[in-house]
């Protein structure tokens, strides 16, 4: 039995190795094939910069407007259950279960020059292709059930009996929400905070359509390491690649942390 | 503070869990609201709380009618069967919580939670978090917090339900005397008639949304005036189709008014033994004797006794002419 037990931790651990933890050696191997000079120079690549600060702006933006939306659909979803929010419930998922590529067809569809809301929105002067509005539109509907996904089963769990107990206290439903529904949920919140991070740094696909993938104006870093390794500057590439790398390990420790704070807290058992 | 119930109704998708509720919970006293599940016990106590809305009907807490005012404003304490203790929240903070929406300063505030924490003796656990209380020491604190408002008003949703027995039983009589001392109005829901018999003034007995019966334990147990109720509160028995509490019934080796019939089982129950017995026709009653009573008589399985009732009245019956009466 033990034997077996560790004979299954070996290959679990093989498998993991090969799949992940070569490829990232190669990376880091390759990125610092041409010493350190050449790297700090690959590091102030023009276009590298200008798509770093790109991707940094979807970011501002997606990333808290998935956060209000995530919690508002859960709260909506969970104490205010009507056939309307059973649908957004279902519907919420869609994002997990379609190609990002067919993603960016559909926003393709809604908003180019021909698409349906297309012409309105350039009569107001609003561009929505090949533009920071797409690519963030994009992000945000890739990412969208992450933040839900993770406060919805929470929000199940702990019931109502809290936030009511504070209404007979006399609390209002704001304070309500802020001093016991957002307490509770706040780690599920960050776990779902950090996915959406990591899915809206890493999307490609839908991106790709929506921005048209121009350099130095609607090339997120993604874009940029793929437009370098078609380019055959790959040394460049694995210069990005090395970044997204370095952000993938501090998101993945921050959600090793979250998740951990959040099992501990539903590990304190109320039965 | 009294609270006043005038036809108070309730339907959840379409199925009436409340039907015309009509009571008077007087000032100081602890009634039970005691039912069987789905009796809309606890529907009731929600309704009182401002947490359910109701579809007809006034409720007055004294003079305000506070029918259509959200819990927040009517400022009455309320215990879930979980407790709901706020878990990210310490001790001190879940039992300091109402009076920080109520603005009171800090100093005043510290003096007020610490006062209600030693009430409720948990004053050495003012630093802890719920998850490291035990189920007793949680329903303390939420007592604790409920008072600090100071409420006139106290409402307990099956306050003893998740306790073992033994705490279970502690818990009842310190809250009981808790209650007398602080002389609050309290409406507690329980579908255990003992635990109602024992800590309330007043019983009110629904049964499918329905009032049965109101009065004081006793008077109910002894003259219910359905048969619902004569079932709910204590054991019943049947002699020539009419109910008796087991221990109205009476046993003598001859006599002529009474029942002839053939004794088919003995439990003995240590303070009590349950004779039963089956007469000519084959119908059966039981009757309950007290262990000194057992001894005297020794029935033993195949022995022949006459059955009698001590009082020539029926349970239920002697209930309705009371009742009618009173």
């Amino acid at each position: 039995m033990k034997k077996q037990s560790l004979l299954l931790r070996v290959l679990v651990l093989a498998y993991v190795s090969a799949l992940l933890g070569i490829p990232l050696l190669f990376v880091f191997q390759q990125a610092f094939s041409h010493g350190w000079s050449e790297l700090w120079t690959a590091l102030h690549d023009h276009a590298m910069v200008l798509a770093i600060l790109l991707t940094a702006k979807v970011v501002v933006v997606a990333v808290p407007l998935n956060i209000f939306f995530g919690i508002g659909a859960s709260l909506w979803i969970v104490r205010r259950p009507s056939r309307l929010s059973h649908v957004l419930d279902v519907l919420i998922d869609v994002p997990l279960a379609i190609s990002p590529i067919v993603v960016g067809l559909i926003l393709e569809l809604a908003y180019a020059q021909n698409g349906w809301f297309g012409p309105a929105l350039a009569k107001l002067g609003w561009r929505v292709m090949f533009s920071l509005p797409g690519i963030v539109i994009a992000s945000i509907f890739v990412s969208l059930p992450l933040v839900s996904r993770q406060v919805i089963p929470l929000l199940r769990e702990i019931g109502d009996h809290q936030e009511q107990t504070a209404a007979t206290l006399g609390a209002s439903p704001i304070r309500i929400f802020f001093t016991i529904t957002l307490r509770s949920i706040a780690w599920a919140a960050a776990y779902g905070v950090t996915l959406t991070l990591a899915r809206v740094i890493g999307e490609y696909g839908a991106v790709l359509i929506v921005s048209g993938n121009i350099a130095l104006l609607t090339q997120t870093l993604t874009l940029n390491i793929g437009a370098n390794f078609d380019n055959f500057n790959s040394y460049q590439g694995f210069v990005g690649a090395l970044l997204l790398a370095f952000v993938s390990v501090a998101v993945l420790l921050v959600i090793a942390v979250a998740r951990h704070r959040l099992e501990r807290k539903r590990h304190d058992s109320f039965a | 503070m009294t609270v006043s119930l005038d036809g108070v109704s309730k339907s959840f998708a379409k199925s009436l869990v409340l039907d015309d509720i009509t009571d008077v919970f007087a000032d100081g006293e602890m009634t039970a609201l005691l039912g069987p599940s789905g009796s809309g016990k606890s529907t009731l106590l929600r309704i009182i709380a401002g947490l359910t809305p109701l579809d007809s009907g006034r409720v007055r807490l004294g003079e305000r009618d506070v029918t259509s005012s959200p819990a927040r404003e009517r400022h009455i304490g309320f215990c879930f069967q979980d407790y709901a203790p706020f878990r990210h929240l310490s001790v001190f903070a879940n039992v300091a919580y109402g009076l920080k929406v109520q603005r009171v300063p800090r100093a005043q505030r510290k003096a007020r939670v610490e006062e209600l924490l030693g009430l409720v003796r948990l004053e050495d656990f003012a630093d802890r978090y719920p998850h490291q209380l035990s189920g007793g020491q949680r329903q303390r604190m939420a007592l604790a917090r409920a008072l600090a408002i100071k409420p006139e008003i106290l409402l307990l949703d099956e306050p003893f339900a998740a306790l073992d027995a033994q705490v279970r039983g502690e818990l009842r009589s310190w809250v009981r005397s808790l209650q007398k001392e602080l002389g609050i109005t309290t409406v507690l829901v329980t579908h255990d008639q003992s635990e109602a018999m024992e800590i309330a003034d007043r019983l009110v007995i629904l049964n499918e949304g329905k009032i049965e019966q109101t009065g004081k334990p006793s008077f109910v147990y002894d003259h219910p005036s359905t048969d619902f109720v004569a079932g709910f509160l204590g054991p019943i028995t049947t002699l020539w189709g009419i109910s008796y509490r087991p221990h109205e019934l009476e046993l003598s080796l001859d006599g002529d008014e009474g029942e002839k019939a053939t004794v088919t089982d003995v439990i003995r129950l240590g303070f009590e033994v349950r004779v039963v017995l089956t007469n000519q026709t084959g119908e059966s009653s039981w009757v309950q004797l007290t262990h000194d009573q057992a001894k005297a008589l020794n029935p033993s399985h195949g022995q022949r006794y006459v059955v009698r009732p001590r009082s020539a009245r029926g349970l239920i019956e002697q209930g309705r002419t009371k009742q009618a009466r009173s």
